[in-house]
This record gives structure tokens, sequence and C-alpha cells, in this order.
């Protein structure tokens, strides 16, 4: 789980998407923050300047009828019940004339149409006495002639809460954004990763010879469908040109079947014929050539059937112990006359789905390519287990010479042969037979290091083992 | 031994024919499925080498259609789908062993000398015996003259089928097929280091020989 979401965190789409949703949030922002800032600007201006213009009125009252006609404008206006503004009226020392519990006057004189913005107790209507609730309002101030000021303020208490509503509104959108964002991200970034494994699985399926595999393609026509469609048209190509050659190979090999046994069925007929001894020698190892030569193209139309044809059919549900009992007594006077030491540990009570002949052939590969590579004095373990994953694994493990790690995916490949094996007979089909075999069984052979020690505690020569299947229930 | 050959490829055909007659067998060809029929419903014959595609009617076909007359000739199939589904089909379907092609000649001699020889009644034996060398089936004893020869249950069994194959040419193969129970081929000598040990018992304080070694075929047991 941890390491997934490490693995998320790593993930360009994840790194892009969050940078988007980032992008996204932050110009949301801007276009929300002027929404906002417009919207209580734009009715906090109109207010003042609809204060301007009634300070006007009352400058023109005033030079019309000085401070008894203001004072009566006032008066008038602070008793009408609809009245949502504030008024404050002095001529010179004479008590003010005003609705505001406080004077709000600053004490330094400001500007004209300075906006003073200030929070007012209400004061209730019957008793006239405040009423402890307070409103934001703003006003100006209008000196009508020296010692005569007029203050008039607006209740701008439903403005300022409705534009604190809308704030918070605003930042909760914000927020849900962020967090949709995040979660689109998350949600891309991991469907996409999966498109993404998934063209790296079938690289390491293509690397580890399973050609069959191909990319996906989600029919949703984006571009990593057009990927994928170009990944599968080379794969395809690859795969044409792979058989072609492999083509080649095998109908060489059928061609050349038919005057080969006719060859050989004359040296032995000829040999049955003549007297001379030293012909007849010659003749029989003659014979045995073409013999090795047909048995070579054999092995190598013997793979090719066993890949060109899905043989599943084949397979039938078997114990494999006394065939692996079987093959350690057939082996076990080989191994003696080369001088190693034949072991086995053959668990009983295992399955498999397989083919008693072609796995009988698999392991006697392996066996005699143990013999063969495994220096006198050395040891031979036939094994059958369950592994740890449940999974019926046989192998073959030997103290000889092993193959370097670089090399364990070549030698399955036709005629491959190393350089330190050149020495020995043989066609290097052996692995290659046993690997067509593991995939007609749908097991893993795999090469690994020899588990026994060597007198040096290392490890020594090679683990060839047959991994199969987990039967499905 | 009569033995029929059907055989489209003239060529493999002359060739069968040829080494058959020189091991002194008595030899018929015939071209296609029907003929071959024909031939074998005509005459008498000790085995009958049978090729599985045919011209006009396959082998199968031939072969089902003979077992139904209630014609018990041995039959050995020939066939060059040696694959191991195959070989189960052919012996299901009455045939007495398969050959899967390119064989070799002597593959194919020991195999029709095999079966021909099969349908003697053979199948109330207990005793087995070749020279001074007995084996008593019931006891799973072997003496040779006066010695008892002790064997593994694995090298009595390949002595058996040598024995029961007495004077003629058991290969590699066979016995692979009839003392393993295995279809396959092994790419080294393991059938030989077999024989070794078993010829170290039988013949290594004797004067006389009795398993003898034939190039290029296989082995036989003979006095």
């Amino acid at each position: 789980m941890i390491a997934q979401l490490k693995r998320m965190f790593h993930s360009t789409v994840f790194r892009l998407s969050i940078v988007a949703a980032a992008l996204f949030v932050a110009s949301s922002f801007v276009v929300l923050g002027y929404i906002y800032y417009a919207t209580v600007t734009t009715q906090l201006s109109a207010i003042d300047q609809d204060i301007t213009v009634e300070l006007a009125d009352f400058q023109t009252a005033f030079d019309a009828g000085g401070p008894n006609a203001v004072n009566q404008v006032v008066v008038l206006k602070i008793i009408d019940p609809s009245q949502r503004s504030f008024y404050f009226y002095q001529n010179l020392n004479d008590a003010p004339t005003t609705n505001l519990e406080s004077q709000p006057l600053p004490d330094k004189p400001r500007g004209p149409n300075e906006t003073i913005t200030f929070n007012s107790e209400i004061r209730d209507r019957a008793t006239g006495k405040g009423t402890g609730v307070f409103h934001r309002a703003r006003g100006q101030y209008q000196v009508l002639a020296p010692a005569s000021v007029i203050f008039v303020a607006r209740d701008t208490e439903f403005i300022m809460s409705a534009s604190e509503r809308l704030r918070r509104a605003l930042m909760i959108a914000m927020g849900i954004a962020l967090a949709l964002g995040l979660a689109s991200g998350v949600y891309v970034s991991r469907s996409f990763t999966r498109r993404i494994d998934s063209f790296n699985k079938l690289a390491t399926d293509i690397r580890a010879g399973d050609f069959s595999r191909r990319a996906p393609v989600t029919g949703s026509g984006d571009e990593l469908d057009d990927l994928a469609d170009h990944l599968n048209g080379m794969l395809d190509h690859i795969d044409r040109l792979m058989s072609a050659m492999r083509y080649a190979g095998d109908s060489i090999a059928h061609d050349l079947r038919s005057p080969l046994t006719r060859l050989r069925t004359t040296l032995e007929a000829t040999a049955v014929q003549v007297k001379d001894p030293q012909a007849v020698d010659a003749l029989h190892r003659a014979a045995d050539n073409a013999s090795e030569l047909l048995q070579t193209f054999e092995s190598v139309l013997r793979i090719a059937r066993l890949e060109a044809g899905d043989r599943r059919e084949l397979l039938i549900d078997l114990d494999p112990k006394p065939l692996m009992d079987d093959l350690a007594e057939l082996y076990e006077p080989s191994c003696e006359d080369a001088g190693l030491s034949l072991s086995w540990n053959i668990e009983s009570g295992t399955h498999i789905a397989a083919d008693r002949g072609l796995l009988s052939q698999a392991v006697s590969n392996l066996l005699e390519n143990a013999i063969k590579y495994t220096p006198r004095g050395g040891e031979i373990n036939l094994g059958l287990i369950k592994n740890r994953d449940g999974r019926v694994e046989i192998s073959v493990t030997d103290t000889g010479i092993g193959i370097p790690q670089e090399q364990r995916q070549r030698v399955k490949e036709r005629f491959v042969r190393l350089e330190q094996s050149r020495s020995k007979a043989g066609s290097g089909l052996g692995l290659s037979l046993v690997q067509a075999i593991a995939d007609l069984h749908r097991a893993t052979f795999a090469l690994g290091d020899g588990a026994i020690m060597d007198k040096n505690n290392n490890t020594a020569g090679l683990r060839a083992a047959l991994i199969f299947p987990r039967k499905r229930r | 031994m009569r033995i029929l050959v059907v055989e489209d490829d003239e060529i493999a055909a002359e060739y069968v024919r040829k080494g058959l007659m020189e091991a002194g067998h008595v030899v018929d060809l015939a071209g296609d499925g029907e003929l071959g029929l024909e031939m074998v419903k005509a005459a008498d014959y000790d085995a009958l080498i049978l090729d599985r595609m045919l011209p006009k009617r396959d082998g199968l076909s031939v072969l089902a259609a003979m077992r139904e007359d209630g014609d018990a000739t041995p039959v050995l199939i020939l066939s060059a789908l040696g694959e191991v589904d195959h070989r189960v089909e052919g012996l299901r379907a009455g045939g007495d062993d398969y050959l899967a092609k390119p064989y070799s000649f002597a593959e194919l001699l020991a195999r029709v000398e095999a079966i021909g020889r099969r349908s003697d009644p053979t199948a109330a034996v207990t005793k087995l015996k070749v020279g001074d060398l007995e084996m008593d089936l019931l006891a799973r004893t072997v003496r040779r003259g006066e010695e008892n020869i002790l064997l593994q249950p694995r090298e009595f069994r390949l002595l058996e089928c040598l024995m029961r194959n007495a004077g003629r040419v058991v290969t590699r193969t066979m016995l692979l097929e009839k003392v393993w129970d295995y279809h396959f081929d092994p790419q080294t000598n393991v059938i030989d280091v077999h024989i070794s040990r078993l010829r170290s018992k039988i013949d290594k304080s004797f004067d006389h020989a009795l398993l003898h070694t034939v190039r290029g075929a296989g082995y036989r047991l003979q006095v």
C-alpha cells in the first residue's frame, strides 16, 4: 500500500495532474475573487456616491435656509420609520440632532468625501434607547459652514454580512475544487499508470520469450491506443519474421528427412551385404552419422510441432512421482558410469496436468545435460516438491560447470551452444525442447544456480526447474 | 514370414521390400488403402506394415475394416505423425505396434518380426529358456547352468523382454517402450548402461556369451 502510494507520487501523470489541479484552483480563486470584489465594492461605492449626493443636498439646503433648514430635513429623515441611515448634525455648540448613539466623527479632520467605517449601535425606535446590537455602517461628513457639520452614514450590515457569507461560500467552493482536483489527479494517474504498467508488463513478457502477448487496445482511440496499435504491429512484424525464419529451418529439416532416411537405409543395407570388416565399420559409422542428423532434424520438427499448436488436450491429471522414480532408476547407472552420485527427493501426493511422454522427455533431457556437464565426482539431484507458492516443481540440480547468468535465457533458444560445451556432442536443441514442453504445460522453465555448495562454499553448477502452474479448482 | 507392405511412397516401399526380402521374408506391396484391404482379404499374411496416410482409404480405416471382419493379422502402423496422441490413436484402432517416420530399417525389421511372432500362442508360458539360461516367470528366478542369478526387478524385466524375443533383434527404443513404458528418445546411451549391467550378471563368468550387440540395431539374445 505504502509502496503503491510512493509509486503514485513518483508517477509523471500524478505530478502533472497535481499541477493541473493547483492551476485550476488558483485560476478559479482569481475569478471567484474578482466576482466577490466586484459585487461588494460596486455596492459600497454606490452607497458612497449616494451619500455624496445627499451631502450636496444638505449643502444646498444650508445655503438656502441656514442651520434650521438642515435641522428640519435631518429630523424628518430620522423620524421616517423606513430609515436605514444615520444622521448627525451639529451647529455651533448646540445639542446635535442625530439618531446615532455615539459620536462617530474623527478626532482629526479628514478630506471631503472620505469614507468613515464604524460600528453603530442600533437604537430602538419606540424607546429611543440603544439595543446593544451593533451594525456596520459607513458614512461621510461635510462641513456646511464653519462649526456646522453634517454627517451621513448608511447601515451596511446587510451588505457586509452577505459578502461574508459569499466569501465563506467561495472558500468552501475552493476547498471542494482542490479536493476534486486532487481526487481526479489520483484517479487519472492511477488509470494511466495502469495502462503504462500494461506496456511495461508486455515488454517484460516479450523479453521473457512470450511472443504471443500483445498490448491491450481499449478502443478509446487515444494516443495510448495508437501506441498500442503501433507496438502490436511491430510485434506482429517481428513475429512474422521469426516464424518465417523458423519455418525455413523447419522446412529444410522436413525436406531433408526423406533423402537422409534413404541414405541411412542404404548404408545399413549395404553394411549387411559387404564382407570386408573395415567397410562394414565405415558403413556403420556413416549410418550412425546419418542417424544423428536425422535425430537433430527430428528434434527441430518436434519443437516446431509443439510450438505450432495448442496441444493442451494431451495433458492429463497425473502424479509425477512414479515417473520421477522411474527416471531416477533409469539414469542411476548412467550417473554411476560417469562417476556421479545421483540423489533424489521425490515427494508423493503432488498432482499436475501433464503428458507422460513429453514430461519424461523434458526431465531426461535435463538429466542427460546434467550428466554431460558435471565432472566426475560430482552430484546430481532430482527433485519433485511442492514449493513455497504451492506450485509443483520438478528440478535437476548438479555440481557441474553451470551456465553464466547472462546466458541462461539464450541457451533455451534453438541451436545455441555455449563455448564451454562445444567440445561435447550435442545439437543445442535439448533445452529448446524442454522450453517447448514447458510452454505446452504452461510451466515455467527456470535456470538458476545449483544449490549444492562446492568445497570453497561457492554455489556451483546449475539448477534447472520446471515449475508447474497451480491447479485451478 | 509373409508380409504385406501398404505404402504409397514407391521408393520407400521398395526400400522396405528389398530390406525385408534380404532378411528372409516374402513381401507384397500395395500402393493404396483399397488395394491393401483387398490383398489382406485375399491372402493370409503373417504381418502387415500399414502407412497411416494412404490414397483412397487411410490406414486407420483399413485397419478398422480388417478388425471388423475378424482379421487378426498383426499390424505395424507407420506414420509421419510421431506424437504420442497419434500413437495412442493407432494402437486403440487395433494396431499391434506403431512406428514414426523417419525410422531406421533395423527398427522396422525388429518390430515387424516381434509382432509377427506375437500371434503364436505364448500367453501361458511360465518358463523361458535360451541355451542354459532359464527364467521362471512365476518364482521370479533366473539361473544359468547350475548358478542362480540375482536380478533387480528392472533387470528381470529387461531379460524377460530379450528372452521372449530370443533370436531376434530388440532395439533400444523397443526396450525403453517395453521395459520402462517410455515413449521418448534418450539422447544418450542410457539403455546400453543397463544392458551392460545385465550382461555382467548373465554372461561375465561363463565361457560363451548369450547377449549380443547388433551393430546399428540393438541387442539379441542367442545361443
